[in-house]
């Protein structure tokens, strides 16, 4: 081979290897990207069952259920539709009823979306940015001063 | 004053920073291309101890040593970067770049500071003459001292009613708790405990603060205070005849001009008022601020009185294992005269507990006394 | 005290205008006196930053509320060292430590950069002074820590609970040290661009600033993980969180330049390509700093929630990235380049680490923004995590894992990959053996946990088999491996450790992600729960007082086998009242390389508690493999070679004195 070939050669073999992680990367952000929505969106959404996505909104007041064991239920509201979730495991030290929340999971049959994270990351001010934008969104949310 | 001078101090020092190279001599620099060549000239001195090592085979280290050669051979090529600048454009850098510093500073800090706030560490606002500190500073300053000796009764007893005026009831009832464990009881202790239990409750005279304003008349049966909060809290359990009989008691023995008389002819006109209209019940007035309750329309006072009873719904849905909170709520209902929540609450209240527990059994009795049955 | 600290940095600012325009334009037309300037300029622009960072500290060490940003984040009953932390606890704080980094960084070169070519040294500082004077320019109009307030109020609002933590002291300002320290790279590459030359001293100079920079960044992500890990409370120590991924792109990036730097240094190749990952490793930073910064991503470290200062950022980042890759594409022609080597060869599997490292670098940016992209494009809301990182990264990273151990055995420009394996036959081996034991005794291994487990080894043993390789065990007399052990030059054991750190880290992963264990269940006092052999006793809730906060703490005894108490474990429920805050303080019991770690939850109206409780066997070892990453950076960096001979007639060639730059 002359040098200019073996310069293509190389060349040719690291395009071929950044082909195939670019259409890895594709492949993932199709299948394991999960949406996000609120309970209201549900409807319109065309889910897979047990399909995982990001269900966010407030924490409907007086829903919280700790059954025995460390299960616990609760409502997942937009002010307009509301979705029961249930959650095995540590609530984050920010859940708190009426407040924002993200949940990830999936529908179960009985239509009671069973998540595996609660995420509650934020302050007392402050809504998760999906959970604050889709409700201003909605109209529901009103600019509150944090002081 | 102080603070002008340090900053002329570090103009002048950034200024001669930048002074100083452009007025100094030229240094005789080598050119690149020296560089370059001291740096093979190491690569070679490490390539011969690497050999010596016996890191390298002499054969690869030959072929190394070949390429370096090479390359001190490129050097050649390499020549001095840009052109010389006249002489009079330099000199307009120079000149714009001495003044920057200066004029960039002091413009911009006039815009950003604030030269004239000083600093205020804490611990210095806090150790200066107390008369021109301000509530918030006394405070904190007492504070600071109780966190430090936090068995020092007496602060307690000097902070506890200066919390109460702040309306910081939760810390006032533990400023009394504080003051009465380290320094024993007194009635005005326990009258001002009772006050900001009551209080930290909306107004509302639970059992704690009950007990607290008995044993304040205990210590001194004339404590104008606790009378006034129990008869306060019989008026709201829907006892008005009590209420109003326990106030005129009270009027009568009470000196003229003390400033409770005021307070507990309004509390029996409203009561009168209350017993005609069958309203709902007054906040009774605080002790500090017998003004400003006067002054509430009737609308107004209603509707607090609804926000503090809603809240206590609130608090109980999320926390409902409270007893006293039930018999509070059921209570509030029951007096603003709202007789579905207040039913609506009781059966809650049993279903917290379980409809033969003990708490149910007390909650029925006591909702029977106020009028209210469980069940339709 | 603090006003003077204000004027320090407007004054800083100025200076860094003229420490960008002076020693630029004096390099250009070759006027020495005014390439003179930056070396005095950055040094008195850091003594200037330094005492404005000294005066900020000051403010927050003594509660000065009558500073904004120590009012919004302090508290008087704070012990002292979360007041002193709190200081680059809050935006505006750390954007100024940033700043006296990237001055810190500048000084140095001034200092040691006495034997650099002038008009690179003039350059490089003027690359700085610019980076500096913006970000200067940023903190003064858009997040100023030291605005004002009167009258002062009497108590703060108190730190962010979380952060107040022993992991916060040491976290940033290692992050920053590895973020800032790449700006030294990229000022380089910057200078290189503008002179349209690479002079030999340039590569030295840029690869010991990629260990140092590459040394913290290590030292800070492994810092801020374990913080997660123990702080958050979930047991996680990596979340793919886009703040995480905004410090791990320019590790990534940072890790390819470290090996590029030495092909360029070595054997002069690949010139171009390392400029130009210089230029994208701090691109990456400065990416991460907006990421974080903006408040575009959601996260406990977006302090910052202001557009205005986005769109700075924004500008920043476009006048900086933009501009530099402009320039190369200008002027990267004008750059010769190096020399040849076959596709087998060390230069070769530098080569391919780059490959990986780079498209690895990719994935984790598209990742992240993509979800951004997303959102602005249409009104859909994507979160792309975990998943999807461990569909793409994973399959990048094991090729890439499976060929490090070649890559030193490897010869310069031509290579021998049979002879190679041979010598690598001993590490395979005892890979495979960790295979077969992992397969066969231990329960419920999976094929996958024990290939990952013999990855691991193979890592470790390669790095070893480097260091035996290299001494000649085996080929010559024991007496002469040793002596030949204890000349290896540093920067062969900078190497063999940073392998071993990555197999140990890999170690680490592999085992707490395919062998750990966990269990959720609600206690009472007395309860007692077994997970994964280790006997736990719950002994019941206690109330205890901090300084600024009040806890619930749950105590367990660590069961010994016959039933007696062989340690406690305490987690706890902290309630900080100024924020009305609720943390949960984890439990952890390192017991060997493993921890039992559990955490509370609430308590129930029965008294019970919900506990969660893993069994992580190995975990420490993925923050100790970072630790020995470190110590491989540090060793590296301690190389003689590394340092640059300054042109002189007295002194024989290579008699450096010590003083010159490391």
């Amino acid at each position: 081979m002359t040098r200019k070939q073996k310069r293509l050669s190389v060349i040719a073999a690291g395009l071929a290897f950044l082909g195939v992680a670019t259409g890895l990367t594709f492949y993932a952000l199709g299948q394991k990207a999960s949406y996000f929505y609120m309970p209201a969106d549900l409807a319109t959404a065309s889910l897979q069952p047990g399909q995982r996505i990001r269900l966010g909104g407030l924490v409907e007041k007086g829903t919280v259920e700790r059954s025995q064991g460390a299960t616990v239920a609760f409502s997942v509201t937009d002010n307009q539709k509301d979705v029961k979730v249930t959650y095995t495991g540590i609530l984050p030290d920010l859940f708190r009823e009426g407040q924002g929340v993200i949940t990830e999971g999936s529908f179960g049959p009985d239509g009671i979306f069973v998540a595996d994270s609660v995420l509650a990351k934020h302050d007392e001010t402050y809504m998760p940015k999906e959970v604050a934008d889709g409700l201003k969104a909605k109209g529901v949310w009103q600019e509150s001063k944090s002081d | 004053m102080l603070f002008w001078v340090i900053a002329a101090i570090l103009t002048l020092g950034a200024s001669l920073a930048v002074l100083l190279p452009l007025a100094g001599e030229t240094k005789n620099t080598s050119a690149a291309g020296d560089h370059d060549l001291e740096v093979y000239r190491d690569q070679l001195a490490e390539l011969d101890r690497d050999v010596a090592r016996g890191l390298i085979r002499p054969m690869e280290a030959e072929e190394a040593r070949a390429e370096i050669a090479r390359r001190i051979l490129r050097l050649s090529n390499a020549g001095p970067a840009g052109t010389t600048a006249t002489q009079r454009s330099t000199r307009l850098v120079a000149t714009a770049a001495v003044l920057v510093v200066p004029l960039v500073s002091w413009g911009l800090y006039g815009q950003l500071g604030s030269p004239d706030l000083p600093s205020q560490p804490l611990s210095e606002r806090l150790a200066k003459n107390p008369a021109d500190s301000s509530v918030d500073e006394l405070v904190a300053r007492a504070e600071a001292h109780l966190a430090a000796n936090p068995s020092d009764g007496r602060g307690w007893d000097v902070l506890a009613p200066v919390y109460l005026r702040m309306q910081r009831y939760a810390d006032a009832v533990t400023a009394y708790r504080n003051a009465i464990r380290l320094d024993g009881d007194s009635a005005a202790r326990q009258a001002g405990l009772g006050e900001a239990i009551a209080n930290a409750a909306g107004g509302i005279v639970s059992a704690d603060a009950q007990a607290a304003f008995e044993a304040a008349l205990k210590l001194d049966p004339a404590n104008p205070k606790a009378s006034f909060y129990l008869a306060m809290g019989l008026a709201q359990e829907g006892r008005t005849a009590e209420a109003t009989a326990a106030w005129q008691k009270m009027l009568a023995a009470l000196p003229q001009g003390s400033p409770w008389r005021g307070a507990v002819e309004q509390a029996l006109a409203e009561s009168a008022a209350r017993n005609v209209a069958s309203e709902a019940p007054a906040k009774g007035p605080s002790a500090d601020d017998i003004d400003a309750a006067s002054s509430m329309s009737p609308q107004d006072r209603q509707a607090m009185i609804s926000t503090m009873v809603a809240g206590l719904d609130e608090k109980l849905r999320q926390n409902p294992r409270d007893e006293e909170g039930w018999m509070q709520l059921v209570r509030s209902y029951a007096v603003l005269g709202k007789t579905d929540q207040a039913r609506d609450a009781l059966n809650r209240g049993i279903a917290v507990f379980g409809a033969d527990s003990d708490q149910a059994r007390k909650f029925t009795a006591f909702a029977a006394s106020l009028g209210v049955t469980a069940t339709e | 005290m603090v006003e003077t600290g204000h004027f320090a940095l407007v004054l800083a600012f100025a200076l860094a205008l003229v420490q960008t325009v002076v020693p630029l334009f004096g390099a250009r037309t070759g006027n020495h006196k005014m390439m003179a300037v930056g070396a005095p300029a950055a040094l008195t622009g850091f003594a200037l930053t330094a005492l404005s960072f000294v005066a900020l500290a000051t403010a927050y060490a003594g509660s000065d509320f009558s500073v904004e940003s120590v009012w919004e984040n302090s508290h008087s009953l704070q012990p002292l060292i979360y007041k002193i932390t709190g200081t680059w606890g809050n935006h505006e704080g750390s954007m100024l430590l940033w700043v006296l980094i990237l001055t810190f960084f500048g000084a140095l070169v001034a200092v040691f950069g006495g034997n650099l070519p002038a008009t690179l040294r003039a350059n490089v500082l003027a690359v700085q002074g610019a980076i500096g004077a913006t970000f200067l320019l940023f903190i003064l109009t858009t997040s100023n820590p030291f605005v004002r307030l009167n009258p002062a109020p009497i108590e703060g609002r108190d730190l962010n609970p979380i952060l107040q933590d022993l992991g916060l002291a040491i976290h940033p300002p290692l992050l920053y040290l590895g973020y800032v320290g790449f700006s030294i790279c990229f000022s380089f590459s910057v200078a290189a661009l503008i002179e349209g030359r690479i002079d030999a001293s340039w590569a030295r100079w840029v690869r010991p600033w990629t260990l140092v920079a590459w040394m913290f960044l290590t030292g800070g992500i492994a810092m801020g993980s374990y913080w997660a890990y123990y702080e958050l409370g979930w047991g996680g120590f990596w979340f793919w969180d886009p703040v995480e991924n905004a410090s791990f792109m320019p590790w990534l990036a940072g890790t390819a330049l470290l090996h590029s730097a030495i092909v360029m240094e070595k054997r002069s190749a690949l010139k171009i390509w390392t400029l130009l990952l210089a230029i994208l490793t701090f691109s990456l930073s400065l990416l991460g700093t907006f990421l974080v910064r903006s408040g575009v991503l959601t996260s406990v470290h977006a302090f910052a929630t202001d557009p205005t200062r986005g769109v700075f950022i924004l500008c920043i980042l476009t006048l900086f990235i933009g501009g530099s890759l402009a320039l190369f594409a200008l002027r990267a022609s004008r750059l010769t380049a190096g020399g040849l080597f076959h596709p087998i060869s060390r230069e070769g599997a530098l080569v391919l680490n780059n490959l990986f490292l780079t498209t690895a670098t990719a994935t984790v940016l598209v990742g992240t923004l993509y979800p951004l992209v997303v959102e602005a494009l249409s009104a859909d809301k994507i979160s792309v995590g975990a998943p999807f990182f461990n569909l793409t990264f994973g399959p990048l990273m094991v090729p890439l894992l499976v060929v490090v151990p070649f890559g030193p055995l490897l010869a310069w420009k031509r290579g021998d990959i049979f002879a190679v394996a041979q010598r690598l036959m001993a590490a395979f081996a005892a890979a495979l053996l960790a295979v077969l034991v992992t397969a066969l005794f231990i329960d419920g291994a999976s094929v996958l946990a024990a290939l990952g487990v013999g990855l691991a080894f193979w890592l470790i043993c390669g790095a070893f088999t480097d260091l035996a390789v290299k001494s000649g065990f085996g080929t010559v007399a024991p007496a002469t491996v040793l002596r030949r052990f204890a000349g290896l030059p540093r920067s062969v054991f900078g190497t063999a450790l940073a392998h071993l750190g990555l197999g140990l880290t890999t170690l680490g992963i592999v085992g707490t992600l395919c062998f750990g264990t966990e269990k959720i269940l609600s206690m009472h006092a007395g309860d007692t729960v077994e997970l994964s052999g280790h006997t736990l006793r719950f002994e019941g809730l206690y109330p205890a007082q901090g300084p600024n906060y009040s806890e619930d703490r749950g105590r367990f005894a660590l069961l010994g086998a016959d039933g007696s108490i062989a340690g406690e474990i305490t987690s706890a429920k902290r309630s900080y009242p100024v924020r009305q805050m609720t943390t949960t303080e984890s439990g952890i019991s390192t017991i060997g390389f493993s921890q039992l770690y559990l955490s509370l939850g609430d308590e129930a109206s029965d008294g019970s508690v919900v506990v969660r409780l893993w069994w992580k066997p190995l975990v420490t070892l993925i923050w100790g493999g970072g630790l020995v990453m470190m110590a491989g950076a540090a060793m590296s960096l301690l190389d003689r070679r590394l340092r640059v001979g300054a042109p002189s007639s007295r002194k024989p060639a290579g008699a450096v004195p010590s003083a010159s730059p490391p």
